[in-house]
């Protein structure tokens, strides 16, 4: 059975609100199964394919997916209206939380477990990064991009507004010369 | 209200460069609201990050709590907008043409070129977060490590991961 898009603005605002409010621990899992599995507005190709796009463009993944899928159901209007589907609930929730926690995270043993949770979210994106890197572990150009990347930013705390553009540069010279 | 027009303009700012999402503006977003402008302690990042971490959706979410710490509601409004804001506005205009040219070389070049960046984002991202200090802490980043093996050795959703760390950390530190 071919694919259906959300048939109009109500049907993509509520697809959107499903994803945020259930994405605890991760959002694309949520997304893949709210848009593929459940609504079947996409192939799972097309939402590979999406979600391709949005890793290396600026702004959060899922943000940035519900963006351009709005834009391709239903133009300007669709992207703002996933957008902010999307970030509705979760916003008012983390809000909450937030509000809670200050009342009494002055507690010894509460910031302990807090800062536990933070070191594990921590640890959440280093196997991010090895996922995405292990295709990458035999190119020589690439390990020694990563390295020089790595060490500007996090050891020597290199402005991000210089790192970026100087490594994008020769990334893309190195990729398109099919050094990479 | 000059505290919302700065965040508004540096934020806007970090948005465009926020290639892989959060991670890659950690160490920047870290090093502006503790060092630049004292708004947040090193302990109060961490702390509001891992609040974060137990609300569903994008952990770009993050930010709204410091701005919600900064400024109250309005902050919270205005540092995600600001953050998420251009990038979107980017994401709209590069998709059509994205689509156009699937199996061009150059936009091949564009696919393979970013993925180390974004790696190397996303490892920088997480060592900051685990070093909040700028010390290194073997209990942190042994919860980190923790959860990073438990992410790549199970099929676990993150969320006992995090709870994981939550418990370790109740006894660690």
């Amino acid at each position: 059975m071919p694919p259906t898009p959300p048939r109009n603005l109500v049907e993509l605002f509520t697809g959107f609100l499903a994803i945020g409010a259930r994405s605890f621990g991760g959002v694309m899992p949520w997304a893949h199964r709210t848009m593929v599995e459940e609504r079947r507005w996409l192939t799972p190709e097309d939402f590979a394919e999406t979600v391709g796009l949005c890793q290396f463009l600026p702004g959060p993944n899922i943000g940035n997916a519900s963006i351009v899928l709005g834009k391709r159901w239903f133009g300007v209007r669709g992207s703002i209206v996933a957008f902010l589907g999307l970030f509705a609930l979760p916003f008012v929730w983390v809000l909450a939380l937030a509000s809670l926690y200050a009342d009494f995270g002055t507690h010894h043993l509460v910031r302990a477990i807090v800062i536990g949770i933070g070191s594990a979210a921590a640890g959440l994106f280093i196997s991010t990064a090895i996922k995405l890197g292990r295709p990458l572990a035999r190119r020589p150009a690439a390990i020694v991009l990563i390295a020089a990347c790595f060490v500007s930013v996090a050891l020597m705390r290199v402005s991000l507004f210089i790192v970026l553009p100087v490594a994008a540069s020769i990334a893309l010279l190195l990729a398109w010369r099919k050094q990479l | 209200m000059n505290v919302l027009v700065d965040m508004a303009g540096y934020f806007s700012l970090l948005s465009l460069i926020s290639v892989g999402g959060l991670p890659a503006v950690l160490p920047e977003l870290q090093r502006y609201v503790i060092e630049v402008k004292g708004w947040l302690t090193p302990d109060q990042f961490l702390q509001l990050y891992a609040i974060g971490q137990a609300a569903p959706g994008p952990n770009m979410l993050i930010v709204s709590l410091i701005g919600w710490k900064v400024a109250g509601l309005p902050g919270a409004f205005v540092a995600l907008a600001a953050l998420c804001g251009p990038a979107a506005v980017l994401s709209y205009g590069v998709a059509g043409l994205w689509e156009r040219f699937k199996g061009s070389p150059w936009r091949l070049a564009i696919q393979r070129g970013m993925v180390p960046l974004v790696v190397a984002f996303t490892l920088a991202g997480g060592y900051v977060l685990a070093t909040p200090n700028n010390v290194p802490d073997w209990r942190l980043w042994l919860i980190a490590s923790l959860a990073a093996a438990g992410m790549l050795g199970t099929k676990l959703n993150p969320l006992w991961l995090l709870a994981g760390g939550g418990v370790l950390g109740a006894f660690l530190l």
